[in-house]
């Protein structure tokens, strides 16, 4: 086992250098800092807590929902709760974690890089973030949108609860996800070390690179919708408004050309994590690197040509809708491709099941179902029946939560070592990752079912027969919950007293693992001059195993 | 010696991050050209709005745009189009050591943009005065046809938005002139100004595309 | 920390094509010969325009805006002499405005006329009343 640099410093009788962790200990020197890998950590710490507040808003839903008739709650604040869930989960869990949060981290160290091409962009993405939250906030405590997170007008632009800073803190947690974006393509683009060619860059950054190009495109129309609907709000300019003579469908057409490129931003990241530790706990080469990196481009690129599938029953032309549907099903091939070259990595490798590769399983077996009941979504004839029910629900669930939040625990775990130098306690984090996947199915699998049976989303109250399968998905979110809570427990512990991990317990080849774990600051003493491939394995390792691709 | 004090450079120009001068500077003309992306989709969605409510009421918006004072903005047009070749004359001179030359031309700039900015609110108080106002304000006695109120609302928030960026741009601006003023760029580094002046040449784009749309229907 | 500082004495190794170091003053000639142009072609728009020439006014009006603002960003803005990654960026963004118009417009064109907005009626009190939930809320 080679040397850290910490260890080679302290023989060469050089003075030690502290992590990045240590180098200033004070909470300024947090919160005025320009090291990507204390932005990456603030952001981590922040997207978990909201996490856990859209959570606590999913349990109450649900606790609602055990009883078909008014029980718990009232209908204005479940139409309040289901709203904030789906604002607080996707705005500021799902759309910044895994950049932010991670690739702020990693994608440096993935480069040969000192930091981010603009470190106080960086940290000031991370202020807009905690701005457009405590916003948000603001109007959550004071009753809160009822619109849906969709914010489908008119009711969006004439319902008297608190839009307006809803849609102004969206707006600004925009700007930091622009921000975020930007970072990450000139940072590519200009901060690659010598010899690190496009074709060697490790496959996370060609997923972070495609989310930032849809960043970039796809956040700003988001930006002015919204805007548009505040001024509606305030100054009754009627674009969206019927009432006025506008065209509801047009909002639609504007928020969803955003919001569908945004999940995107989703699960490309979450792609980028699992071709990462796909490859590292089969110890083997990627099966096809061409085919994933390209197909992250593919995929963010058809993204944009589909947003109409959300229109099908709106009112849309049903010729356009008809394109629209057909050019949805593009966007599955890329993730087959993926899918199959995954696959086709793990095949033959020298799987190490350690708990990332626990939630790569999840992932995998998430991906494929969700993302096949989506394409059927796409399809006119069968949304008309779906449309608004459970089972779009049980979709976007296996996707967002199924497969997104299963690559961002995988890439916790994974990278928790490098993060912080401790080590958790692996049968914890296989119990934890049990629970959540046995806990997920059993919450949105009978949420297909009542889709399918027609049981409508957003509604307050369903009818008696539809109960029992309603108490079954409670039952399961429940236990979702305890896993996750699991996962903040022995994480909390291991970061207080576990045991110091090695620089490179996982034996990875990525790039990052060259460095220390932690880093030290500077991420590197020299930069590196890249020779060798991405995950490759291809070499003699010291345990006597040999991988031939 | 600090790296940057190597390339001959005043301090605080060059990060550590950055192995060259030429490496940073490129990094800096692409973050601008994003953000100039995120910015030309930002007016994309408005001026989305504006193709769908114009394909469905062209007589309305023909007759409105009518209306607007045509004199004003072509005059507003020329008044843009001749700030973007000052700040673009401000670059030069920076590029070659002509400081104070500089200058002059930023202040050029910065005064035209008051002057676009005082055009528009004589034309947006004359619009007040005739009610020819957005949405559920709309009480212009000479158009009375459907779609009238939908051009108004989206003038509105066009020039609207635009004239923020005239404001933002006028800030913008403000700060390459005291950094130029500070004597912080030359020949050897003049990249924060030619950002500050890629944003303003973006405003006047804009307004390129707003006038036809608006005023010459 | 050690670095690999370039080496004293030669500041200008690796500069970008467009930073010339002075060597040779940058002429302002081009900026002057686009000014003029971009006179010229809002002159032409206003002209054409005030002709009213129906179907063919809008693609007129556009061709002269595109090649306006081509002229800014070309010579104005460098983008002549700029990275291919740059010019990348500003092509990629007007293909997807491109992109959100087509589809759009497409729609509005294409669909169940009686959806299709219906514009502002003059009355400008909306048909509905506003705050349809006010009854309901607590406070």
């Amino acid at each position: 086992m080679r040397l850290s640099e910490a260890d080679s410093h302290a023989l060469a009788g050089a003075p030690a250098v502290p992590d990045y962790l240590h180098d200033g200990t004070t909470v300024m020197s947090w919160l005025n800092t320009r090291d990507h890998k204390r932005v990456g950590i603030l952001f981590l710490v922040s997207v978990t807590f909201f996490f856990f507040v859209g959570g606590l808003f999913a349990l109450l839903l649900r606790l609602k929902l055990l009883q078909p008739g008014p029980f718990f709650m009232d209908a204005l604040s479940y139409n309040r709760l289901f709203t904030l869930h789906g604002i607080v989960m996707i705005f500021l869990f799902l759309i910044p974690a895994i950049p932010s949060a991670f690739g702020n981290f990693v994608l440096p160290l993935m480069l040969g890089a000192r930091d981010v091409a603009f470190p106080r962009l960086n940290l000031l993405s991370w202020y807009l973030y905690l701005i457009g939250a405590a916003v948000a906030l603001w109007g959550m405590i004071h009753g809160g949108a009822d619109t849906g997170w969709t914010f489908y007008t008119p009711y969006s632009s004439t319902t008297p609860t608190q839009v307006a800073p809803i849609l102004l803190g969206a707006f600004i947690i925009g700007f930091s996800s622009i921000l975020t974006g930007l970072n990450f393509i000139v940072t590519v683009h200009t901060l690659r070390a010598p010899g690190l060619g496009w074709m060697r860059m490790p496959l996370f950054v060609w997923s972070a690179y495609a989310t930032s190009v849809i960043q970039i495109l796809a956040t700003p129309v988001l930006a002015i919708t919204l805007l548009i609907v505040t001024v509606e709000r305030l100054g009754g300019f009627g674009l969206f408004d019927p009432a006025r003579g506008g065209d509801p469908v047009l909002f639609q057409h504007m928020f969803w050309f955003y919001s569908h490129p945004a999940v995107y931003i989703m699960i490309l990241p979450a792609m980028g994590v699992i071709s990462e530790t796909v490859c590292a706990f089969s110890r083997k080469n990627p099966f096809g690197y061409k085919a994933i990196a390209f197909s992250s481009l593919g995929i963010a690129f058809v993204g944009f040509f589909t947003w109409g599938h959300h229109l099908l029953v709106a009112g849309q032309s049903v010729f356009v809708g008809g394109a629209f549907g057909l050019l949805s099903m593009f966007v599955g091939i890329f993730t087959a491709i993926k899918v199959f070259n995954w696959v086709g990595t793990m095949y033959r490798g020298a799987i190490s099941f350690k708990t990332p590769f626990a939630y790569i399983c999840g992932f995998l077996y998430f991906l494929v179902f969700g993302g096949m009941t989506g394409v059927a979504l796409a399809t006119t004839s069968l949304d008309i029946h779906w449309h608004d029910t459970y089972f779009v629900v049980a979709h976007f669930h296996f996707i967002m939560v199924g497969a997104s939040v299963m690559a961002f625990l995988a890439g916790l775990h994974y990278w928790f070592p490098k993060m912080f130098g401790k080590t958790y306690h692996e049968g914890f984090g296989l119990v934890a990752a049990s629970l959540i996947i046995l806990g997920f199915n059993a919450t949105f699998i009978p949420q297909f079912l009542l889709g399918n049976f027609g049981m409508p989303r957003r509604y307050y109250q369903y009818p008696d027969h539809f109960q029992a399968l309603n108490v079954a998905s409670t039952a399961g979110a429940t236990l979702l919950g305890f896993g996750f809570v699991i996962i903040v427990i022995y994480l909390g512990i291991a970061l207080r007293w576990g045991s110091r991990s090695e620089s490179n317990p996982w034996g990875s080849k990525g790039f990052e693992w060259l460095t220390d774990s932690p880093p030290p600051t500077h991420n590197f003493d020299e930069i590196p001059t890249i020779t060798q491939m991405p995950h490759d394995y291809r070499t003699h390792e010291p345990s006597g195993v040999i991988r031939v691709t | 010696m600090s790296h940057e004090a190597e390339a001959g450079l005043p301090p605080g120009i060059l990060a550590h991050h950055f192995s060259s001068l030429s490496r940073q500077n490129e990094a800096m003309r692409l973050g601008m050209w994003l953000f100039l992306a995120t910015e030309i989709l930002l007016f994309a969605g408005l001026f989305t709005g504006y193709a769908v409510y114009r394909f469905q009421f062209p007589e309305a918006f023909a007759e409105c745009s009518r209306h607007l004072e045509l004199t004003l903005g072509t005059v507003n047009t020329l008044v843009l189009i001749t700030s973007s070749l000052t700040v673009a004359l401000a670059i030069h001179y920076a590029r070659n050591n002509r400081r104070h030359a500089a200058a002059v031309c930023l202040v050029i700039t910065i005064l035209f943009a008051f002057a676009f900015l005082g055009i528009k609110a004589v034309e947006y108080t004359a619009h007040f005065h005739e009610r020819s106002l957005p949405g559920k304000y709309y009480a212009f006695e000479e158009v009375k046809i459907p779609g009238a109120a939908m051009f108004f609302s989206l003038y509105f928030l066009m020039t609207g938005l635009h004239g923020l960026h005239v404001i933002a741009g006028m800030v913008v601006l403000g700060f390459i002139l005291r950094h130029t003023l500070q004597n912080r760029y030359s020949s050897r580094y003049y990249t924060g100004l030619e950002l500050g002046g890629m944003y303003w040449h973006l405003v006047d784009m804009v307004w390129i595309f707003l006038y036809p749309l608006l005023y010459l229907i | 920390m050690s670095e690999s500082a370039p080496p004293a004495g030669r500041p200008t190794q690796a500069l970008h094509p467009d930073d010339e170091n002075g060597e040779h003053a940058h002429s302002a000639v081009p900026y002057i010969v686009v000014y003029f142009a971009l006179l010229f072609f809002t002159v032409l728009t206003y002209l054409t325009g005030k002709q009213h020439l129906g179907t063919w006014a809008l693609p007129i009006a556009l061709v002269i805006a595109c090649t306006k603002s081509a002229l800014v960003a070309l010579i104005f803005m460098h983008l002549k002499d700029s990275s291919g990654s740059t010019r990348l960026v500003f092509g990629t963004s007007l293909v997807f405005v491109a992109l959100l118009l087509f589809f759009t417009v497409a729609d509005v064109a294409t669909r169940f006329h009686p959806a299709t907005p219906a514009g502002a009626p003059f009355g400008t009190e909306r048909s509905q009343p506003e705050g349809l939930l006010e009854h309901e809320l607590p406070e």
